[in-house]
């Protein structure tokens, strides 16, 4: 899964550590979501998608794993 | 959808001073048992010492860990599993270079040395993995 996150965070000029602490999570786990290593629960993705005043799909991209 | 609380001093503090409580207490115990002056009665009763500070350090962990953010849950879960398995695989490797006369009978106290540091090699790794 991808997401926008480093973006949209550059846009609204907040450090990682501001993004956590809005949402309530460690740094490192900011730093894992950015960098796709890790893929947050629905609660977390639905508080990081609020606290940029976006929707959950416009911040996850869902990519399809290629069949085959 | 309230996250937990993130950990902070406030909930690490107490857990340290628990630690090094527990700590004392067990050095103090082993101390105490290999005194040769106490009934055998004392010495049950001093061997259960550690005991109450060892659970409260439990329920501190458990409630530490409940405060973790899902990141932090998931690095933790694989640090704990990877230092469970090694501490198994050190133990059972251990167990027979005893049966082969290779190395004196293993010192139950050690398991927690290896736990630890096996814990926190699983730590190192799982860290690395999402970074």
């Amino acid at each position: 899964m991808k997401n926008r996150l480093r973006v949209l965070r550059a846009e609204k000029n907040w450090s990682q550590a501001e993004l956590a602490e809005k949402v309530g999570v460690s740094r490192q786990a900011i730093i894992a979501i950015e960098n796709g290593k890790y893929d947050p629960g629905l609660p977390l993705a639905f508080k990081l998608a609020r606290s940029f005043g976006e929707t959950l799909e416009e911040v996850f991209i869902w990519d399809e794993p290629a069949k085959g | 959808m309230n996250n937990p609380p993130s950990v902070t001093r406030r909930s690490t503090v107490p857990l340290l001073l628990t630690l090094a409580l527990a700590s004392v207490i067990d050095i103090g115990a082993g101390w105490l048992l290999v005194q040769p002056h106490f009934p055998q009665s004392t010495r049950i009763l001093i061997a259960l010492l550690p005991v109450p500070a060892n659970l409260v350090l439990v329920v501190l962990i458990i409630r530490t860990i409940r405060k973790l953010d899902e990141f932090l849950r998931q690095v933790h879960l694989e640090a704990v599993a990877i230092g469970f398995l090694l501490t198994g695989l050190a133990v059972f490797v251990y167990g027979y270079l005893e049966r082969a006369d290779a190395v004196r009978p293993l010192n139950v106290g050690i398991v927690w040395f290896f736990m630890l540091l096996f814990y926190g090699i699983g730590y190192v790794i799982a860290a690395r993995h999402y970074r």
